[in-house]
């Protein structure tokens, strides 16, 4: 049996002490009653399986503590993002006076160092935390790296520089299980693969972004990669993709719905922006079927935002001018209502097939 | 198969870190091994980085390049001013026959709504550009300040006394004066896609520098009628940095309060700017001068 990653350790601590409380709802209710041996077996062995995922992995063993991890969580985050952002200033702050061999060696010698010591504190941290902070420092030292022997050595910029960012990124993001770097690594493919699509069609990369159409390739990417690669051992990261991927589909067609002109499309802007407005409609509802379908509950939720979004902009356009303000906001919370009711019906619906599929 | 270790993800990283900077300092060995062409520019075609935001922090110092397009002849010069750098004015040179020749499709007629549609909707391409360093298209640009001046002086001497012909006088002296001594002599006067063909051209190694940079077609309304046009909207590498060998030739002159008879900051200096095999530039040598 492989070894549980972080993720099923705590997925698992959780369900024993969702268990728990619901045998002791079972027990006073009388439903079912365990002897004391077996209830002592029952406990000895959950509490050697949480002292074990405490030891191995810093897990939150009660409700409490998740909250505090939450708050990690988020303070890592947030630092990472800082100490990234200090790196790259202090950089700025002193590079100037460094002759080109020692800047060359200054910035190759730092995206080796933190790398290093990531991997050094990777070895020494269970929570993981930490190695975020290290990981998203080393990432950006690489990019700095780069992206500043371009600007010391004065080359052409080129979009071949996003596949070793994205590379790095997927090397932190697997081996140290870490959501942050996917989503860096993502990121990056995601610009190079537009970038391509752009100069395929003729485009000089750095404009890729004035054609949104450019991204629909690397969403499709995104969106299907963790069809055919397994992502067991990696909880959460095959749901990233999928967001992703929605996102990448839905801003820039939320952009095409609005702004028609900046499309390859060889016809009037409105009739651009109308098609694109159909398919944010028809494509965010799919999502929401999809996702309800295979159970995707990012899918679901990512498909619902990108629906109001692009119900509630239309709404603008329609009524902002001619409506009374009481009566477009009215509006706006019966959709709202409405959009509830047709998901609890949706839900309901679902219910009744698992039912069906059950008897 | 091996499983994958600790050991293999710190190799894989280093691995990676490596090869990816020996991949870029290869390719600057290889742009720096024979300078395709070498060009003396002066303040005049260099500007210091301005010293406020982010560059306040910035330590390092990059030299923005001020090239310059000769406007066609039915522009109206002055309001922009023949002195104006950078995007703004369309070439004579760079007409359909040249767009078509750099791969942009111009087959569309430009006075039908659909053309219009295409020509909008038609992106910039990145092209090769032949930089010319005080050469004829410099010396056109000064011809043509000198004859604005005289007009202009010829419309005082016929109305003396007046105050509007005495400022417009005022402002061609002023646009002459810039355009003798502190305009970019840097222009840009062709562009192609083969380096070869276009140095076959530009021999003169020392006036003319192939770089790359990106050319945008527009449609515009010249005398109410549709005519497809173009813009250099700008090279590909517009800012050259500047090794710490030379840092203090440049320092004390970003603080400097030297200015010319019109106000204008003017700290002086020679920057010798080689282009390479790949077209990049670099500073070959530098000085302040007097």
């Amino acid at each position: 049996m492989r070894a549980p990653s972080r993720t099923d350790a705590q997925q698992r601590a959780d369900d024993i002490r969702i268990f728990q409380r619901e045998l002791d709802r079972l027990e006073r209710e009388n439903v079912v009653s365990f002897s004391e041996t077996q209830k002592r077996a029952l406990m000895d062995h959950h509490e050697r399986l949480l002292a074990q995922y405490t030891q191995d992995y810093d897990i939150d063993r009660d409700v409490q503590a998740k909250q505090l991890s939450l708050g990690m969580r988020i303070a890592s985050f947030l630092g990472a993002l800082a100490l990234a952002a200090s790196v790259f200033f202090l950089f700025y702050q002193f590079w100037g006076l460094l002759s080109t061999p020692w800047q060359v060696a200054s910035l190759l010698l730092s995206a080796a160092a933190t790398f290093v010591a990531t991997f050094w504190i990777q070895g020494r941290d269970a929570t993981g935390y930490f190695t975020k902070l290290g990981a998203m420092v080393t990432f950006a030292c690489f990019v700095l790296n780069i992206s500043m022997l371009g600007q010391i050595f004065n080359i052409t910029p080129s979009d071949k520089a996003l596949i070793p960012w994205a590379a790095l990124a997927f090397l932190f993001a697997y081996t140290c299980d870490l959501r942050l770097l996917l989503a860096a690594g993502i990121l990056c493919l995601i610009a190079f693969v537009s970038a391509r699509t752009g100069t395929w069609g003729g485009l000089y990369w750095l404009d890729f972004g004035r054609r949104p159409e450019n991204f629909f390739p690397a969403a499709v990417l995104m969106f299907l990669f963790p069809q055919p690669v397994n992502h067991a051992r990696f909880a959460g990261f095959a749901a990233v993709y999928r967001v992703f991927g929605l996102i990448t589909l839905f801003l820039p067609a939320l952009v095409l719905a609005n702004w028609g002109q900046a499309s390859y499309l060889m016809v009037d802007s409105d009739v651009v922006e109308g098609m694109y407005q159909v398919f944010g409609f028809v494509g965010s509802a799919l999502a929401i079927w999809l996702g309800a379908r295979r159970h995707w509950p990012e899918v679901v939720n990512t498909g619902v935002i990108f629906f109001v979004i692009f119900l509630y902009t239309k709404f603008y356009d329609w009524w902002w001018e001619i409506m009374p303000k009481y009566l477009f906001f009215l509006v706006l919370g019966l959709t709202a209502i409405l959009f509830i009711v047709v998901l609890r019906r949706l839900r309901t619906t679902n219910y009744k097939l698992l039912e069906g599929g059950a008897a | 198969m091996k499983k994958w270790s600790r050991t293999h993800t710190l190799v894989a990283g280093i691995v990676l870190i490596l090869a990816t900077n020996a991949v870029a300092l290869l390719g600057v060995a290889y742009n720096r091994s024979e300078p395709e062409s070498t060009l003396r520019l002066t303040e005049r075609e260099l500007n210091l980085p301005y010293n406020w935001g982010f560059e306040k922090e910035n330590s390092g110092i990059a030299l923005s390049l001020q090239w310059r397009v000769l406007a066609r002849q039915d522009e109206v010069r002055f309001v922009l001013g023949t002195s104006y750098t950078g995007f703004g004015n369309a070439p004579d040179w760079l007409d359909k026959a040249k767009l078509a020749a750099l791969g942009f499709d111009v087959s569309k007629p430009e006075d039908t709504p659909q053309g219009r549609m295409y020509y909008d909707k038609m992106l910039s391409k990145e092209v090769l550009l032949v930089l010319e360093l005080d050469g004829p298209a410099c010396r056109v640009a000064l011809a043509r300040a000198q004859q604005h001046l005289q007009e202009e002086q010829a419309l005082l001497k016929a109305n003396p006394g007046k105050k509007e012909f005495e400022e417009r006088t005022k402002n061609a002296k002023r646009e002459f004066y810039q355009e003798e001594r502190m305009s970019s002599r840097l222009f840009v006067v062709d562009a192609g896609r083969d380096a070869a063909s276009l140095r076959a051209r530009y021999a003169d190694r020392h006036r003319y520098a192939i770089v790359r940079g990106k050319i945008q077609p527009q449609v515009v309304d010249i005398n109410h009628k549709p005519e497809l046009v173009a813009y250099i909207t700008g090279l590909s590498i517009s800012e050259i940095n500047v090794p710490a060998i030379y840092r203090q030739i440049f320092e004390p002159l970003r603080k400097s309060t030297l200015t010319n008879q019109y106000g204008v900051a003017t700290p002086p200096f020679e920057v010798s700017v080689a282009f390479g095999k790949r077209l990049e530039p670099w500073i070959t040598e530098a000085k302040g001068s007097k």
